[in-house]
């Protein structure tokens, strides 16, 4: 027994000394889990952000240029005005503008005799999500606009309107008060990392030897599978768990201030218990492949669907009842929801225990997968 | 006139110099050797040669036209063909041999009429006709690379460039090879730059460089540069090797033991007084067969290396600490009952047996591909026979489990790839194979410590494996295989590659392993010359083996089935093959030489006489040789391919 750990730890040792020998996977490393969460922190925002907007106004009234003035920063960009219907449909055509509304000749005049009137937007959704949001914005800008021009004509003012039979909407916005988007974003980043490390570290340590031929060194000596595999994930781990504490403790929390709510060293045990799941994967990986190539492209091919299969871009509900279901076969489902209850809600084991029971479960399936297939492999 | 000519050409990967300040001149119509070992700079030189490595020092010119930018290099291109180190790495694995053909002339732009009478006369030369429509991934090793000098001849190049050309290919399809050569120079008048790794094949060039870590040592004819070395090789076999090696060791610079043979180098030309300097030192002891020649190439660039005064070869014979393998009283340490081993359709390995006992060493010879390391790897547990068994050290093999683990335990591996980690310097490499097997504290001290002792590494403790030389690394893989003191030695091509003074030295550690310490070794090997250290020889063939015998019963089988070989010498050698091919049986070109087979020097020397003498020849020189392990081999595989098809 002691035998055995010892060369576990022999193992080991070696995974990290070669390692630490490889300046190429060193600097992969540390750019994945610095640079590239902070850029998906602040770059990417699924905010409406300096949406251009081009506007045809044929009243040229007070009115007019009041609702329009409405339109404001950050969230609209006003471009000016335009001088025909056909000039607006072209720039929407040419992706210059992305709103273009068109204001009525007698809009102000319609509005003072207390007649109805109306106003068209053209709105370009390519992108749905700023798209939904810029027609959401603007329908609500315009509402606004024409009760207040509606209540002014008819002569209420405020406290008669606290008066009215009204539903006032009190929303909560929980978790994420603010929604301020780089909390979200960097979590979602710092998992898409972990995933990809996960799979490709032990993936590339494996394959390594199989390229350099010292597999079968190792094969000859009084060495399990296990053995000579498992200090593979044990090291890689130790490699993601420290750049996930570097993106913790320099990116998340000093930079975008995410608030951690729950335990962080549930946080790392529940990380560690994911990359071995995924480490399973990864040696499967390996196994079918020759070269360093190939397991890279494969990483590809698994990483792709666990994403789009995690509910990271796409909430469970939402998605068709097959892809529902093939969900709880990905691993990092099960890890998002772990995650964001532990860093953002402050979920602790009470809540979150038939999650950590799954990818739990899920882990050791995936990894004796990944130690039979290489068994089969080399007898 | 020279068509080829090299004036202080260099050559540097970064800070790394791989070739420096090399001249060479090659003449029409002849073929010239760059022979060295791996990381000679051969390979560097070469591209160059041929426009595909650009260069920093020196000047290289090809018909004349100086390679110094890209649109001189297109201009040659034409009229060169090159073929790149490495089984078939100009051609396309999933491609027929016919489609590999086609693509490569229609890139040169071959007119269709044109291939068609050149492409049936190159396949039936290399003997490739029938297997036309085959994918080349399917070939064996020395078909691929005969493809592969289809396809670099297929445009009539002028200038011939192969590197490495008969590396790993088994010795009858290097054999064809020059074969092929031969007859190109004959009937079309290229000129070929062939570099090669085997010092053996120097006698295949009319004129040759000798070259070592990036430097030409020298060049001129074979037999020039054998004479320079200024000595003579003298054989004889003792009855008590060991004290006839403690008699020599300190007297003469090189010491070889080949089998039951010893090799004395003495710094004397004359051969006669040379003989009676190590007849006079082994004075009292019980020698037999002492004979004094000319040395061969291998002797002679030791000798080079050695005025040059490279601190190797000054260096004493390395004192091997002892070694003590557990003790057992197993007579037949390993023992192969029957073992195949299928991929798919493909019998790699078809009924194989055989038995090594206690202490010897036992050589498996055969071609890339003929199944010698999937033997190994089935011994070794790292893969499952299909059918068959045998038996390791006492331990029954496919037990799995606990069997399976005991195996290991008691054997050593080494593979082709000298499996070391790159990454990890030479202590941490021991340390990591010294730690699988469970040492620590003082013993692992104590291991570690042999090992850097066996290995001659004291001082490169804290190098990087990679960055080890080739010899060095190769003991340092040898080392980390014995670390545990196993009874068995499993060494698959452990020397290919390794310059001739790193394998001389590699040997006489494997000697005194097995001699002194009992320890069993299995070893694979494509050198043929250092087939004669083995006390046992099987052939592989197609997996199977086709002969299990001592080098010397090996030799005398030949001289029983196909006579004496002999050599002769004779003004125009092209013209004196043909008029003798046919006749008798062997007949091959060596540089100037010609070998063959006849039941006896007395009786064909009268015939061979009056054949060259009626086509107006004339016979230079006409004696016997020894047969070398190659020879042999070559022997058995041409009636092997006879009795297949028959």
């Amino acid at each position: 027994m002691r035998l055995w750990w010892r060369r576990m730890r022999v193992m080991t040792a070696k995974e990290l000394l070669q390692l630490s020998r490889d300046p190429v996977l060193l600097i992969i490393i540390a750019w994945f889990f610095t640079a590239d969460i902070y850029i998906a922190g602040s770059g990417i925002s699924m905010d409406l952000r300096h949406a251009s907007l081009a506007v045809l106004d044929q009243d040229r009234s007070e009115a007019s240029r009041e609702l329009v003035r409405r339109f404001r920063a950050p969230y609209f960009h006003f471009q000016g005005g335009l001088d025909s219907p056909r000039e607006g449909i072209a720039r929407l055509d040419a992706g210059e503008s992305m709103l273009v509304m068109e204001i009525p000749p007698r809009f102000e005049r319609d509005l003072q005799a207390g007649w109805p009137t109306e106003v068209q937007l053209q709105v370009d959704t390519t992108n749905t999500v700023l798209g939904t949001l810029a027609t959401a914005y603007a329908a609500r800008i315009v509402a606004r606009f024409g009760e207040e021009r509606a209540l002014r004509a008819l002569g209420i003012d405020r406290a008669q309107l606290a008066a009215m039979p009204r539903i006032v909407d009190r929303h909560r916005v929980w978790y994420n008060p603010n929604q301020i988007d780089p909390w979200f974003m960097s979590i979602s980043e710092l998992m898409t990392v972990i995933t990809m490390l996960a799979l490709m570290l032990p993936a590339a340590a494996a394959v390594r030897e199989k390229e350099r031929g010292t597999i079968e060194q190792l094969a000859v000596s009084p060495l399990t599978p296990f053995q000579i595999l498992f200090p593979k994930v044990i090291a890689m781990a130790l490699a993601i768990l420290l750049g996930t504490a570097v993106a913790l403790f320099l990116i998340l929390l000093p930079v975008f201030h995410v608030p951690v709510k729950g335990s962080l060293a549930l946080f790392f045990v529940v990380t560690a218990l994911y990359t071995l799941a995924v480490s399973g994967l990864g040696l499967f990986i390996a196994t079918i492949s020759r070269n360093l190539g190939q397991v890279s492209m494969l990483v590809i091919v698994v990483l792709l669907p666990m994403l789009l299969l995690s509910g990271a871009w796409t909430p469970p509900e939402a998605m068709p009842s097959a892809l529902r279901h093939a969900m709880v076969l990905s691993p990092l489902y099960w890890y998002i929801d772990l995650g964001y209850g532990i860093l953002l809600k402050g979920a602790g084991l009470i809540v979150l225990w038939d999650s950590v029971l799954g990818l739990a479960a899920l882990g050791i399936l995936i990894f004796l997968f990944g130690i039979w297939r290489f068994r089969r492999q080399f007898g | 006139m020279s068509l080829l000519r090299v004036r202080g050409f260099g050559k540097r990967y970064r800070r790394v110099v791989a070739v420096d300040g090399v001249d060479l001149e090659v003449s029409r119509g002849e073929i010239f050797g760059l022979i060295g070992p791996d990381g000679a700079g051969k390979s560097s030189l070469m591209k160059a040669v041929s426009g595909v490595l650009r260069f920093e020092r020196g000047a290289i010119e090809v018909f004349g036209v100086s390679l110094d930018s890209e649109a001189s290099a297109e201009r040659i291109k034409d009229r060169i063909g090159f073929m790149p180190q490495g089984l078939g790495l100009n051609l396309y694995p999933d491609l027929s041999v016919e489609e590999n053909i086609d693509f490569l002339a229609s890139l040169r732009l071959v007119p269709p009429a044109r291939l068609a009478e050149r492409k049936r006369r190159l396949l039936a030369m290399t003997r490739l006709a029938p297997f036309r429509g085959r994918a080349m991934k399917h070939l064996s090793g020395g078909m691929k690379q005969k493809l592969g000098l289809v396809c670099t001849l297929i445009h009539e190049p002028e200038l011939v460039i192969l590197d490495e050309p008969t590396t790993g290919v088994d010795p009858l399809s290097r054999r064809d090879f020059w074969t092929i050569l031969t007859e190109l120079l004959r009937d079309r008048a290229i000129t070929a730059l062939v570099s090669t790794a085997y010092l053996d094949e120097a006698s295949r060039f009319h004129r040759l460089a000798l070259m070592h870590q990036g430097r030409v040592l020298d060049r001129g004819e074979p037999d020039a540069i054998v004479a320079r070395s200024g000595g003579s090789l003298v054989r004889f076999r003792a009855a008590d090797q060991r004290a006839a090696l403690a008699r020599l060791r300190g007297r003469f610079p090189q010491i070889e033991a080949r089998g039951r043979l010893l090799r004395v180098f003495v710094p004397e030309r004359d051969p006669e007084r040379a003989r009676a300097r190590v007849a006079a030192a082994l004075e009292g002891l019980s020698v037999d067969a002492l004979e004094a020649d000319e040395p061969e190439l291998e002797d002679a660039f030791i000798a080079l290396l050695a005025r040059r005064g490279d601190a190797g070869v000054k260096e004493e014979a390395p004192r091997i600490p002892s070694f003590a393998p557990v003790a057992d009283d197993e007579a037949v340490m390993i023992e192969a009952r029957e073992l195949c081993r299928d991929f798919g359709d493909f019998r790699a390995v078809d009924h194989v047996s055989f038995r090594v006992r206690r202490g010897e060493i036992f050589g498996l010879l055969g071609a890339n591909g003929a199944g010698k390391t999937t033997v190994i790897k089935m011994l070794t547990g790292i893969l499952p026979p299909s059918a068959g068994g045998g038996r390791i050290a006492g331990i029954e093999m496919g037990g799995g489990g606990s069997p399976a683990l005991a195996i290991r335990q008691r054997i050593g591996y080494m593979s082709q790839a000298f499996s070391l980690y790159q990454d990890l310097s030479a202590i941490e490499n021991i340390r990591l194979y010294a730690g699988i097997h469970g040492l620590h504290g003082p013993a692992l001290r104590e291991r570690a410590a042999w090992v850097l002792a066996l290995a001659g590494l004291r001082g490169f403790e804290n190098a990087r494996a990679g960055r080890l030389p080739m010899g060095l690394r190769q003991r340092l893989a040898l080392g980390c295989a014995l670390v545990h003191r196993p009874r068995v030695l499993f060494l698959d091509e452990p020397t290919s590659g390794v310059d001739p003074l790193g394998r001389r030295r590699f040997w006489e550690i494997l000697l005194d392993l097995s001699r002194r310490q009992g320890v069993t070794i299995l070893i694979t090997t494509h050198y043929m010359s250092e087939a004669e250290h083995c006390d046992h020889l099987a052939l592989m063939h197609a997996g199977r083996l086709v002969a299990d015998k001592t080098p010397d019963a090996l030799r005398e089988e030949l001289r029983r089935e196909a006579g004496r070989l002999l050599e002769l010498r004779v003004d125009r050698p092209l013209a004196a093959l043909e008029r003798l091919q046919g006749r008798y049986e062997g007949v091959s070109l060596h540089g100037p030489r010609i070998h063959l087979f006849a039941p006896s020097l007395e009786a064909a020397g009268v015939d061979i006489r009056a054949r060259l003498e009626s086509a107006g020849l004339k016979l230079i020189s006409l004696r016997e040789r020894e047969p070398g392990m190659e020879d042999v081999f070559v022997y058995r595989m041409r009636a092997l391919e006879r009795e297949a098809r028959a």
